[in-house]
């Protein structure tokens, strides 16, 4: 016979690992799927670094200078989506498509999850955010559901 | 403390982890199956002590069985735990949930201290009167509570709501992460 305490500390337990494995990447804890973001600018930096890589990129609009830090996937997942660091190098004027953060203040800059990233030959490449929480639209055959 | 942790994240080996393609997520997987060793063994024994379940197994019996295997879980868990702060030394110093499982732990090992240091002393007269302390019983249940907030506070870690460069915060949370705000932050806000 199994202890009914020894049986509702398993059921608490497992329920906690569950939870961990919805949670696993929370972009809705910190992205809001509502606010799609299209941006073209100049690579700043890249901080190619675990968990996530951030790709800091100046946008110049209608004279004001709006830097985003935009959100990708881990070095591993860059890499096998076709990003590199030599690709991606402070300069580069690329386009990214992504989501917005919740806080939507800027400051001292805007933060983004990125979906994907145009290069200027046309080349086009996901940054690692998808399946993971992100909306999904199709467009990335890799895509979990 | 935050020009030792600057020095840390200057050090080669530190670069390298951070931005390697398949260590770090190794040794981040590894942390996670260690967590499950410790806590999964420690689970058998600290509801032993309660006092509640597998009463027909001797105390001394269960430590001599289980005990080794949570040691083990317990310094392996450590050692990549150490790695995955090595990797991103700033970041996790400066993190919140970071200081909040430091001072968990603290307490969840003052009260393993305490509760090994009386089991040791007393555990052959709990075998053979089949007894617990009430106290014991206590210590126990706040270990397994203790490490799960442990575990779910680590798990925090990951979250960025509070970090230094995600500004601005309220006063009392850039004083618990130690957080510098360059005064041309501030600056910045007033034209808005």
């Amino acid at each position: 016979m199994i202890n009914p305490i020894f049986k509702f500390t398993t059921i608490i337990f497992l329920g906690f690992s569950s939870l961990n494995i919805v949670a696993h990447h929370a972009f809705t804890a910190e992205f809001d799927a509502n606010a799609p973001i299209n941006i073209t600018g100049k690579v700043l930096k890249v901080e190619w670094i675990n968990p996530h890589a951030w790709v800091h990129v100046e946008v110049q609009e209608k004279g004001k200078k709006t830097t985003w830090m935009v959100e990708g996937g881990t070095p591993n997942t860059l890499i096998r989506n076709g990003i590199t660091k030599d690709s991606i190098k402070p300069g580069t004027v690329i386009v990214v498509r992504g989501f917005q953060s919740k806080g939507k203040l800027c400051l001292p800059r805007c933060i983004a999850n990125g979906r994907d990233v145009t290069f200027p030959d046309g080349r086009k490449v996901f940054m690692g955010s998808s399946g993971t929480g992100a909306p999904r639209d199709g467009a990335d055959p890799r895509e979990r559901r | 403390m935050m020009d030792l942790v600057e020095w840390l994240a200057s050090t080669s080996l530190s670069i390298a982890l951070r931005e390697s393609l398949y260590l770090y997520p190794w040794i981040e997987s590894a942390h996670v199956l260690f967590i499950a060793i410790f806590f999964g063994t420690l689970l058998f024994v600290d509801l032993r002590l309660s006092g509640y379940v597998f009463k027909e197994l001797s105390i001394t019996q269960m430590n001599k069985k289980v005990l080794p295997l949570t040691i083990i879980g317990f310094v392996l868990m450590c050692l990549s735990g150490l790695l995955l702060f090595y990797a991103i030394p700033i970041r996790n110093y400066q993190n919140i949930f970071f200081r909040i499982k430091i001072v968990l732990m603290i307490v969840a090992g003052l009260n393993a201290f305490y509760f090994h240091w009386t089991m040791n002393k007393e555990s052959k007269v709990w075998d053979k009167e089949s007894y617990i302390p009430s106290n014991m019983k206590f210590s126990a249940i706040a270990s397994l509570f203790l490490w799960s907030l442990v575990i779910i506070s680590g798990r925090m870690i990951a979250y960025n709501w509070f970090d230094c460069d995600r500004q601005p915060q309220s006063d009392i949370i850039n004083f618990l992460t130690s957080c510098v705000v360059e005064t041309d932050f501030y600056e910045s806000l007033d034209g808005i």
